[in-house]
């Protein structure tokens, strides 16, 4: 369990981070989203030690984090960094020997990530002579190699065509199911609302929603009600209680109608479909997670 | 201990690699042998081939065969021309180097300085005594009287060609020592700002600590660099014997190499920290060069007095800067190449470089720990040792 309490940062008088907490247990993958600037690398900086913030605690497995245990981290930065006149293997490897590994079990160990991240042609390529998806896959190894623990991934996705997008996500899986928490922060809230068991928003150094999607949608879920009655008569949807979102009539055969409103009373809204025809579909819109983001960062 | 070698193992073999380095090494072994052997090969034929025409040829040949064995590594064969066209042919062809016809000498060009006045004196010599002979003096005791040996040299400070080679030594060491030291100081700082302007250090830091880091990056480019001074001194002290440009190396040659070795760590171990410091404190390699100005300038100063000290080894200056550190890392090597320096100046110049060096490793180490990390525009070392901090 990674737990970040109550982190404070200020750059100057601009304050980068208020009390910002989270928490990511065994397994979860943890998804990070944010405007620019929102704090999510401030964040993640200070988890991984490469910052120290003003105030407040990050502890893994109820201690407090030290040196040693963050060598245990893997840790893949926003400004991606690699030696560019070094060999991917090479350079994979060496990673994992300054985490403490072996040289022979590194070795193995970076070989089995160039195969699994499909670089293994480009094994014996000087890394600046790699395309930027290829280096953004040695990035991603150099923060695996040593079997990390608990692992920081800022914008991991960015970059990546939509097979590598696949790729990286399976291997991410691969390991969550080990029981590794990933914390990784994105601009793709579709991929995020795909991969994460739990969110988080931050909003100006401010932690403004957090917990898992089902939790999130649940909490914004009961603003949206989608109604759709055939055979009305023209003009029933002014009767509905509250703002209406969209609407849409089919000009087929039989009139069919589509409602999105935000409703003052939903039971009234539904005595108002029932009375205006057939009611074929009554329920509450799912957001999705980017509705959500856009709802409660503006 | 185990992360420092690996840092620096990963120094070695990827800067070693480099072919601006494996090249850099070869250029300069070649051209350290080519000019330890320069004095021999520039040094002219020490065997002359010398043409005689006239009434007098044998006298002069007589003469110059005398002039000959006085001097060592010195031979001289004659041809005799039955006038001044033949001999000026076969000067033409190249058969002599020059040829004496009566009073005048034919050559091609400027004749070499040795056979110049060899044969001057010579003429000196056979004009003299037939002077004299006509002059009704005994020819016997003429050339009696001519017999003049040499001048014997007391040199006070040891033999001319000892003191000649020491300065050479001196000012060769003080270049070299110069050179390295600026190349993998420079080397330093550009790895520091590569890593740093990168941002590979955020991630070398959740695994190393920053001194690790610093120590394995210098420890690895200062054996590229003492591997570059060993090379240097062995093809070039090589050289000079295989050649025999220097005919036996001056006493404690070795004894001076060794302590350009020393001298070498010290001032590595002193420039290196500061130029790692400086360079942490900028992300980009173009701001690099601004801020190393003042070291750089620091290192220029010491290779400039130390290049004059080989000049003047005893002034006050002289002694005074070979103690003080920076500047004695390359004054001092300097000096003791060309006189013998009392032992303690050695030994107090060395412990005050010691203390420069560790200081200077230490507050560097601060600098660049609290730095490295600080990307963006150029930290001030205000903000890094104000209270804020």
């Amino acid at each position: 369990m990674l737990e970040v309490r109550r982190l404070r940062k200020k750059y100057g008088d601009k304050v980068a981070l208020d009390d910002v907490s989270l928490s990511v247990a065994e397994g979860q993958m943890f998804g990070f989203v944010g405007a620019n600037g929102a704090g999510k690398t401030t964040t993640m900086r200070i988890i991984m030690g490469v910052l120290s913030g003003d105030g407040g605690e990050v502890e893994w497995r109820g201690k407090p984090v030290d040196f040693e245990t963050r060598r245990r981290f893997g840790y893949m930065p926003e400004e991606r960094g690699l030696y560019a006149k070094m060999r991917v293997t090479e350079q994979i490897t060496y990673f994992g020997q300054l985490s403490g590994m072996a040289p022979a079990a590194a070795r193995g160990s970076a070989d089995a990530l160039i195969e699994r991240l499909g670089l293994t042609e480009r094994r014996d390529d000087d890394v600046e002579n790699l395309s930027l998806g290829n280096q953004q896959r040695v990035q991603l190894a150099v923060a695996l190699i040593h079997d990390p623990e608990l692992l920081v991934l800022d914008e991991p996705f960015s970059g990546l065509d939509p097979i590598a997008v696949d790729a990286l996500a399976g291997v991410l899986a691969e390991r969550t199911a080990k029981g590794v928490p990933v914390v990784f922060s994105s601009h793709q809230l579709d991929l995020v609302e795909r991969l994460c068991d739990s969110v988080g928003i931050i909003k100006a150094g401010t932690m403004i929603a957090g917990g898992t999607v089902e939790d999130l949608r649940a909490r914004e879920s009961r603003k949206r009600l989608r109604i759709v009655v055939s055979g009305a008569e023209p003009g029933w949807t002014d009767r509905l209680p509250g703002t209406v979102v969209t609407k849409s009539d089919r000009p087929d055969g039989t009139r069919r109608d589509e409602v999105v409103l935000t409703p003052a009373d939903d039971q009234e809204a539904l005595r108002v479909a029932a009375q205006a025809g057939r009611v074929e579909h009554f329920g509450w819109q799912e957001p999705s997670l980017a509705e959500i983001f856009r709802e409660v960062v503006a | 201990m185990n992360i420092v070698l690996l840092v620096a193992r990963r120094e070695i073999g990827v800067r070693g690699r480099t072919k601006g380095f494996r090249y850099g090494l070869l250029v300069t072994a070649v051209l350290v042998g080519v000019l330890a052997s320069l004095p021999k090969l520039l040094g002219g034929p020490s065997e002359y081939a010398v043409g005689l025409s006239g009434p007098r040829a044998e006298q002069m040949a007589a003469a110059l065969s005398q002039q000959v064995a006085q001097r060592e590594d010195t031979a001289m064969r004659f041809e005799r021309y039955p006038d001044e066209a033949a001999a000026r042919k076969a000067v033409q062809d190249g058969t002599v180097e020059a040829a004496v016809v009566g009073d005048k000498v034919v050559s091609k060009s400027v004749v070499d300085d040795d056979l110049s006045v060899m044969l001057d004196t010579a003429h000196r010599v056979v004009t003299t005594e037939a002077n004299l002979a006509t002059a009704g003096l005994d020819p016997a005791k003429v050339q009696q009287a001519q017999q003049v040996a040499p001048l014997t040299p007391v040199m006070l400070n040891g033999t001319g060609e000892e003191a000649g080679v020491r300065l050479v030594m001196a000012m060769t060491l003080v270049v070299i020592l110069f050179m390295l030291l600026m190349q993998i100081c420079t080397w330093v700082a550009m790895g520091v700002v590569e890593e740093k302007g990168s941002r590979i250090v955020e991630i070398l830091l959740t695994a190393v600590r920053p001194w690790q880091l610093l120590a394995g990056k210098t420890i690895g480019l200062g054996v590229l660099g003492l591997a570059q001074l060993l090379v240097i001194a062995v093809v070039g002290l090589g050289a000079a014997q295989i050649t025999g440009a220097v005919p036996e190396m001056p006493a404690g040659t070795y004894g001076v190499v060794a302590s350009a070795v020393l001298w070498f760590l010290l001032g590595y171990a002193f420039y290196a920290a500061m130029f790692a410091a400086i360079a942490s404190t900028v992300s980009r390699q173009e701001e690099l060069s601004g801020v190393l100005t003042p070291a750089t300038m620091l290192l220029m100063a010491s290779y400039l007095i130390g290049f004059f000290a080989a000049r003047t080894p005893e002034a006050t200056l002289t002694r005074v800067l070979s103690i003080v550190p920076p500047f004695s890392g390359m004054v001092m090597p300097v000096r003791s190449a060309v006189m013998t320096v009392p032992m303690w100046e050695t030994a107090l110049a060395m412990g005050l470089m010691v203390v420069a060096a560790a200081a200077v490793l230490a507050l560097g180490g601060k600098v660049y720990q609290r730095a490295v990390l600080r990307t963006g525009a150029r930290v001030r070392l205000r903000e890094l040792f104000g209270t804020a901090a």
